[in-house]
Order: C-alpha cells, then structure tokens, then sequence
C-alpha cells in the first residue's frame, strides 16, 4: 500500500510500505493494504511503518494530526 | 557596460536555480494538500463550521505577498494593483482594511495610501482573529506561478474557507505547462467511516488547509519571483549585448577616423614642407 506521511512544507515519508501504526483517536490503530476508507484524527505519539512484515520499523514522532485511509494507500497529514 | 552585463548575467544564473527550487518545494506539499482537500470534500456538515461561515464584509485583513527587491519586472506592482482592485470592487476603504504586508514593496505601497499595516501572519492567528469576529474575511494576495514565462496575480479567499477554493488551490499546486506540469485529480472514496467524529476531524483539519493556502501562496510567489527576475535579467543581458556592440562600433568608428585625420595632416604637413 502507499504510504505518504506530510507536513505542509515537507514530506516525512513517501512510498510501499506493508504496514502503519498511528496512535488514533480511539487508541492505537495499524493499517493494512485493503483497509475501509477512514478518517480519524491522531493524537500525540508515534507513527510507524513498516516495509515488510516483521522489519524494524520507521519512526516518526507526531503532535496530533488526520489520518486517511483509502483502498490503494494511507495519508497522514500532520 | 560588460560589467553590468556579467552582473544582469549572474543573477540571471541564480534566479534560475532559485526558480527550480522553489518549484520543486511547491511541488512537495502537493501530496498534503491533496489529502486534505479529499477529506474535506467528504466529511459533511464542514459548511456550519465557524470558519467557514461567511458573513457581510465590512472589515477585511489582506496578506499581500511580494517580494523585497526589485529588478523584478512589472511582477510586484501587478499584484499590488491586483489586491487594490479587489478592495475597491468590495468598496473596502483604507480605514476598514488591515493590510499584512509580506514583502517591502507591499509595506511602501499600502503605506502609502494609508492602510494599516503589520508584517507578520500565521495561519492559525488568522484564523484564530477571523472566528473572533474582528475580520469578516481573509484575502491572500500573491502572484500565481503559471510558468516560467507566464506569472498571474491572484487574489484568494482564505476566510472563511470554501471546499471550491480548496480544490482550486490544490489543482493549481501543479503548474499547467513546463518541467513540473502533471495532472491530478481530487477525487476520494464515496464513504469513509469518520473517528471520532466530523466536528473534530473538521477542528484539526481545516487551520491545517488554511496554513495550505497561505504556504502555498509564499511558494508560488517565490517561484514567481525568481522567474520574473530570471527573464528580466536575460533581457537586460541581451540588451547589454546589443548596446555593447552598438558602442564597440562607434567607438572603432570614431578611432578610425581620429587616425585618418592625423594621417592626412602628415600628409598635409608633408607637402606644404615639400
């Protein structure tokens, strides 16, 4: 699935990924390929994605945000 | 005049590089702004909140964003005009008008013509003055990167927001011809299942949209500026070209016919001795 991870004026992480783990508005949340469309926004904590299973994963801390979630990919805007 | 053309030259050189830059940091927001204008466009009830209501204007804040140096062609007083005229069409006048200046040239000219004028804006103060009630709208005045050779002046409705000037905005993040030109469309899933629900996703989402805009309108006019400059520098380089031939040619004129008068008065000299 495609992953994008943004900020207004930068791009934190862009590409495949098999997997992200965002904290959710309600608790912690990971997202698969072919996952519903969703909208939620995120609290304070840590993002995670994973290329392939089982990988050490990226890390990216963030302050809250939204987080979208359609068939072909996940965006989180920050 | 070939030093002031090694000058136009150099910052032609740069302005192109800072073009390309700026270009591509325009380009990198796109995926964000993409994202949001999507999810905007399907969480409903977007339209009952407060920031974008839209009320009677009778007191307005303008971001007018120009650069701080000239040699820029007509490229800063187009948008000054531009933002001017669009007051003047609402019948806002100087006195209900508070004008943040991004920009010298901006600060001189509403300046001038007796505008209040403070130099700083963040998104979220403007949204934070618009939802209090001391504006009744937000403009952002910029020009609008079309291509290298082509920059329009733009005057955008930042508050209260619309779904329709998101998607403008997002659409026009990719410039329509040249390097960069792509085409992408917003379109989005017909359902999402929305956590928590609409009104906080609506309460993180749209301050982030309004920043969108106004970073996007920086961009564009960075872009803007660098290009307008590169193209006014080129035609003063050629202009140097052409004048420093012009002058090489009547400079040789005038030296070949200082030597065909000493030369004849040798020779004048010469036979009135003979």
């Amino acid at each position: 699935m495609h992953v994008v991870i943004a900020k207004v004026d930068e791009v934190l992480f862009e590409g495949e990924a098999y997997s992200l783990t965002v904290p959710g508005a309600e608790g912690e949340m990971t997202v698969l390929g072919h996952h519903e469309p969703l909208i939620t926004t995120l609290k304070p904590g840590e993002a995670r994605v994973h290329l392939v299973a089982g990988d050490a994963p990226k890390v990216f801390s963030i302050e809250g945000g939204v987080l979208e979630v359609r068939s072909d990919g996940a965006t989180v805007i920050l | 005049m070939k030093k002031s053309q090694t000058v136009t030259k150099a910052m032609e050189a740069v302005s192109a590089a800072k073009m390309r830059k700026a270009q591509q940091t325009a380009l990198r927001g796109r995926a964000y702004a993409r994202a949001a204008a999507s999810v905007l466009s399907r969480v409903s009830g977007a339209e009952e909140h407060p920031l974008m209501q839209s009320r009677p204007v009778a007191k307005a804040i303008y971001v007018v964003i120009t650069s701080d140096k000239g040699l820029a062609g007509g490229l800063n007083s187009s948008v000054l005009r531009a933002a001017h005229a669009h007051m003047t069409e609402r019948g806002l006048t100087p006195q209900s008008v508070e004008v943040v200046a991004l920009g010298k040239k901006a600060e001189d000219y509403f300046g001038k013509r007796g505008f209040s004028i403070s130099k700083a804006a963040n998104a979220a103060d403007l949204a934070e003055r618009f939802a209090a009630g001391e504006a009744d709208a937000v403009f952002v005045a910029y020009q609008n990167f079309v291509s290298t050779f082509e920059q329009r002046p733009t005057v955008r409705q930042m508050f209260p927001l619309t779904t329709q000037e998101l998607v403008r905005v997002v659409e026009d993040i990719v410039p329509a011809r040249g390097l960069f030109a792509q085409t992408d469309t917003v379109s989005a899933p017909a359902s999402y299942t929305i956590e928590p629900g609409e009104s906080e996703v609506l309460d993180v989402l749209l301050p982030r949209l309004a920043q969108i805009i106004l970073h996007h309108a920086l961009l564009e006019s960075q872009a803007s500026e660098h290009s307008a400059r590169m193209v006014a520098m080129k035609s003063a380089s050629d202009k140097a070209g052409e004048k420093q031939e012009e002058l090489t040619l009547s400079f040789n004129k005038a030296r070949q016919a200082a030597i065909t008068r000493e030369v004849s008065e040798i020779i004048g000299g010469m036979e009135a001795i003979a």
